[in-house]
């Protein structure tokens, strides 16, 4: 493998692992309980400006840009900070947002105020650096491991790795638990789960705070690489390709949010950077857009359960005398991978 | 008609939307161990007296104690809670989970179900776990559903959804089952069958209130019987009492 072959599939590798992260956190919200937050990716860019500002150092007089706190912290509090603020955030947003509304007006709410976030963000230069964002943030532990550049690239693929890990492990936990079935039935059928004594409100939020602390994580996994944050690079669209994402690869299925973060953000958008230069500069970017929301409507219309489908948790009853079997899972169209 | 102890006090319950008044001073007991019929042509406020005794609707005035307790315009986690169940007239179930998840997720404040619980891992909630399938698997083989446990809600008739929300509102041990329309659109055998299974229970000592506009459905299970019109209640006694009230009578001919 050449050098720069060996730069581009690093890179994409920890593209996949920071898109798994995002596709798991909003398929918590959307597959499991049924929130349509439209507002997801303000979310990841909290977690990103966080960890950026987080280990930029304070900023000094000289500095080519401008942004609030700046701390240096090593790794890897800036990226656990991340999950921190962007499950803040998603408590603040909740709060506006979840708690009296219908969840078709809640998805416009959110829309709302994602458009707000880049509005705001882009304007207020003093915050983070307005529309040209901020760089030059320092890669975690690079001084210390002191590799060369692609050895350090694997070396991040590795961390992204572990981090997704841990991640998948944490919504596995919640998802396999009673705590994913009451979230289920939220999603269902929100009177019915009310009427069986579960707080609707409170399972939605705790879905919406902990999504959004895995947004927050995402985006501090990619910043940390990447080493650039700008609002161009979490417009609203960017919310819908990860629905898209988790739409394809199945709702309310971990295995299928992760396949469906490999498929569409990852293969189907990367493929599109090895089409010849067709029209005017620019055109295919803004096609993506049109091929990514016309991917969505095929799913919807004609696979809408995705291409890893929610699985049925099958039990075996016991005989009439004996005591029950355990609720385990079956495995016949189950489909985990991972730990 | 005997005196039973009271285990819901409503009085004086009202609803209005704008000017209109679904529900205008309402006042009933219902006594223990007794399904309590509440009647009516359509339109006469049933199904939303029933909404604000679940806490799904909030009333616009007027009280309702349960064993003593206000509840007036609790939201209906909280009225479950207390030990109230409750069927919906329009299908209830949770359509993509199987009729056992459905059945599992009744019990509140299971183990499992906080966050904590959760990351905590099966360990922490399989023992309760076992026990709640257990319940369920009971219920199942009580109800004929047993062969049913691994379909999908969403895939059931609509007379096994009216017997998967009976078998989940039970999970929970309810003291006190709201049942609305409990028969509607469901075929006349395994209707009857929903009504055996009702006298069932009410002579394992459960307390029932059961909306319904099926006169012979009433007859058959309900004593008391509550007539309701227009947002205000006719008549209140046995069927025969019922039967000879010509302000009923009318209702029923005109509505």
């Amino acid at each position: 493998m050449s050098l720069a072959w060996a730069f581009y599939f690093s890179t994409v590798l920890v593209y996949l692992g920071v898109n798994m992260i995002a596709c798991w956190g909003l398929n918590l919200q959307y597959g499991y309980t049924g929130i349509l937050n439209f507002a997801y990716i303000i979310f990841v860019s909290a977690g990103a400006y966080t960890a950026a500002i987080l280990t930029l150092g304070p900023k000094t007089d000289g500095s080519f840009q401008q942004y609030v706190f700046g701390m240096n912290l090593p790794f890897p509090l800036p990226i656990i900070a991340g999950g921190v603020v962007g499950g803040l955030l998603s408590a603040l947003v909740g709060i506006i947002g979840l708690r009296r509304l219908r969840s078709d007006y809640q998805a416009m709410v959110f829309l709302v105020i994602s458009l707000i976030a880049t509005t705001v963000v882009t304007n207020d230069v003093g915050l983070f650096n307005g529309p040209a964002g901020l760089s030059v943030v320092p890669k975690p532990l690079d001084t210390v491991v002191n590799l060369s550049l692609i050895n350090y690239q694997w070396f991040y693929v590795g961390v992204t790795a572990v981090i997704c890990l841990i991640v998948y492990w944490f919504v596995r936990r919640i998802t396999n638990s009673p705590l994913g079935r009451s979230m289920r039935a939220v999603r269902d059928h929100e009177q019915a789960a009310a009427a069986l004594g579960k707080n609707v409100a409170a399972i939605r939020m705790r879905a919406f705070v902990i999504g959004g602390v895995i947004a927050g994580v995402s985006g501090a996994v990619l910043v940390s690489f990447i080493s650039a944050w700008s609002p161009g690079g979490w417009l609203y669209q960017e919310t819908f390709v990860l629905f898209t994402a988790i739409i394809v690869g199945g709702t309310a299925n971990n295995a299928g949010a992760a396949l469906g973060a490999l498929l569409v953000p990852v293969l189907f958008l990367e493929s599109t950077r090895f089409l010849p230069p067709i029209g005017r500069p620019g055109l295919i970017d803004a096609l993506q857009w049109v091929a990514v929301g016309a991917l969505a409507l095929i799913f919807l219309w004609f696979w809408p359960r995705g291409v890893l489908p929610e699985r049925r948790r099958v039990i075996r009853l016991s005989t009439p005398s004996g005591p029950a079997a355990a609720a385990e899972p079956a495995s016949a169209d189950q489909s985990t991978g991972g730990k | 008609m005997a005196q039973t102890p009271a285990l819901l006090s409503v009085d004086h319950l009202r609803k209005s939307y704008g000017g209109v008044h679904a529900v205008d001073g309402v006042s009933f007991d219902v006594g223990e161990g007794r399904i309590t019929g509440l009647i009516g042509p359509n339109g006469a406020g049933k199904s939303t007296v029933l909404g604000m005794v679940a806490g799904a609707i909030g009333p616009t005035g007027g009280s309702i104690l349960l064993n003593g307790v206000e509840i007036a315009g609790w939201p209906s986690y909280k009225v479950a809670r207390q030990g109230v169940g409750r069927t919906f007239q329009q299908s209830g179930d949770f359509s993509r989970m199987t009729v056992m998840e459905n059945l599992l997720t009744a019990k509140p404040g299971q183990r499992g179900d906080s966050l904590r619980g959760a990351l905590l891992g099966k360990r922490y909630w399989r023992a309760e776990e076992e026990m709640l399938l257990a319940r369920a698997t009971d219920l199942v083989r009580r109800f004929d559903m047993a062969g049913m446990v691994n379909e999908l809600g969403g895939s059931l008739s609509g007379g096994q959804r009216r017997l998967l929300e009976i078998m989940r509102a039970l999970m929970s041990e309810p003291k006190f089952l709201l049942l609305d329309e409990p028969m509607a659109g469901v075929n006349p055998a395994l209707g009857e069958r929903i009504g055996d299974y009702l006298l069932e229970l009410r002579d394992a000592g459960l307390s029932m209130m059961l909306v319904e506009h099926e006169m012979s459905i009433v007859e058959k299970l309900c004593d008391p019987i509550i007539v309701m019109a227009q947002g205000q209640i006719l008549s209140r006694g046995t069927m025969s009492e019922i039967r000879g009230d010509q302000r009923v009578i009318d209702a029923y001919l005109n509505g």
